[in-house]
């Protein structure tokens, strides 16, 4: 008797049920108008943050949530898959073909309910940030601290030692408790709740993107985070939940070990931004900037090339003033060098500026302003001693540069 | 009525104990199950006379877990 195989998931229908989700993110991220009709108390880079959520999310987040979420999914998809097998078997009782199965549908609905329900808890964190002001040094420590509660977590999955474990947020048991009996449901409202109450259980990555929604400060801009972030999650939810069904624990357990070192290298880039955010002379982008700047100084770096990039190319004008190019890419030139023991101003040029650079941060001097997309802005920098250096960067910590004063 | 603590080495993550707190409602005899990935620990007070050690050992196998007694 020919041995038959039950393939509870279309792979054909999840992958194309992936792909489409995949094109309304692009499409979405593509057709977002101006930066300016939304209104971000956070600042700029509207677009950069949406396409960093979610890219978050389709390469971090989803596999994370899986770990957390995941079991919830299968275990209503699986109740799905032995009530399409029993009513397969009571209809072809001679017949031994492998039943076609109704996944497609719950996964569907459990995804869209969860899009759902993170839309209107990113709008939630939003308006609740919108009632804290959150300053650069108050939003550093919140991205230190997420970054090592990420790099925690990526030490978890790799087992490093039981401390780790404490790193993974529990869920309360009247929760878990709620989740798993409502599971057990089989109408189509079913997956839909389950994805409403997957809010209650979210995994170190999602938790993480509510801190950043809480950090917008915006309704808009908070709901869009959350959602171009779940958005982004919702593909791997489909392709995972073929695998886990169909390829069983020991392609998970690889799964796991890709989704710790993804969390890890996001955790030490969050770490990075905080400390850039702090004016930290350690991060690793401060470090590098002092490095290439004492190396082409040094002529450690020949490369006319790098030493143009990386160093002043604006000497004072004529009142004094240093002008610093605000540009979609960063700062330029990254390293300004200026008079000791004089104050200067610094002009800060923009155009056609979308990104997160133009929300301009100078740690040390507290000073903290959302440039126009395009125009200039001054700023009168006090004197500073000799051979100290005043690191600059935007709010999310990614672009950064500094002045050496000599 | 009878509460014991068996160690559970291989959970890896808080879904884990959700599983295995799934037994609450599969096992005949069970009053309570509370499972913890941080501890590694699965306390489970059951009905003695329903159920005895060596079924919540296989029902915990079953769940693709190894439990010794604590």
């Amino acid at each position: 008797m020919q041995k038959q195989k039950n393939k509870p998931i279309d792979p054909v229908v999840i992958v194309m049920l992936g792909v489409v989700f995949v094109a309304i993110a692009v499409a979405m991220i593509a057709f977002q108008p101006n930066s300016n009709s939304i209104n971000i108390a956070a600042g700029a880079g509207t677009l950069s943050q949406l396409l960093v959520a979610f890219v978050t999310g389709i390469t971090t987040g989803g596999l994370s949530c899986l770990a957390v979420q995941g079991g919830l999914l299968a275990s209503s998809l699986a109740h799905q898959i032995e009530q399409d097998y029993v009513e397969h078997a009571a209809k072809n009782k001679k017949v031994k073909t492998a039943p076609r199965s109704n996944s497609a549908l719950p996964i569907a609905l459990f995804l869209l309910a969860k899009l759902v329900a993170y839309t209107l808890l990113g709008a939630l964190l939003g308006w609740l940030g919108s009632y804290l002001t959150l300053s650069p040094l108050t939003r550093a420590f919140l991205m230190i601290a997420i970054g090592i509660f990420m790099i925690g977590n990526a030490l978890r999955m790799f087992n490093v030692h039981p401390i780790f474990r404490y790193f993974s947020i529990e869920p309360p048991k009247f929760i878990t408790r709620y989740i798993r009996r409502t599971a057990k449901g089989t109408d189509t409202a079913t997956p839909i709740f389950l994805g409403l109450l997957t809010v209650f259980i979210p995994c170190g990555v999602t938790q993480a993107m509510m801190a950043t929604a809480l950090g917008t400060g915006s309704i808009a801009m908070g709901a869009a985070l959350m959602f171009a972030f779940t958005l982004g999650t919702s593909p791997v939810f489909f392709i995972i939940a073929y695998l886990t069904t169909e390829l069983g624990s020991r392609l998970e357990k690889f799964f796991m070990r890709f989704v710790a070192v993804l969390v890890l290298i996001l955790g030490f880039v969050t770490l990075d931004g905080g400390l850039n955010l702090m004016g930290s002379p350690f991060s690793l982008q401060n470090l590098t900037l002092r490095l290439t700047a004492q190396g082409a100084a040094r002529n450690w770096f020949p490369s006319e090339s790098i030493a143009s990039a990386q160093t002043d190319s604006s000497q004072p004008s004529a009142d004094g003033s240093i002008t610093l190019q605000v540009q979609n890419s960063g700062y330029f030139p990254t390293t300004l060098k200026a008079p000791a023991d004089k104050d200067f101003t610094l002009n800060l040029v923009t155009n056609q500026t979308y990104s997160c650079a133009r929300d301009f941060v100078i740690p040390a001097l507290n000073f903290y302003e959302l440039l126009p997309d395009t125009g200039t802005v001054q700023v009168n920098i006090p004197a500073q001693k000799a051979g100290s250096t005043l690191f600059f960067t935007c709010s999310m910590g990614m672009y950064t540069g500094q002045i050496v004063f000599e | 009525m009878i509460k014991k603590t068996f160690k559970i080495p291989d959970m890896t993550c808080s879904n884990c104990a959700m599983k295995l707190e799934s037994l609450e409602d599969s096992l005949d005899g069970v009053k309570e199950i509370n499972a913890s990935y941080h501890r590694l620990e699965m306390v489970i007070e059951y009905d003695e006379s329903k159920l005895n050690d060596e079924q919540i050992v296989a029902a915990v196998r079953k769940k693709g877990y190894q439990a010794e007694i604590i």
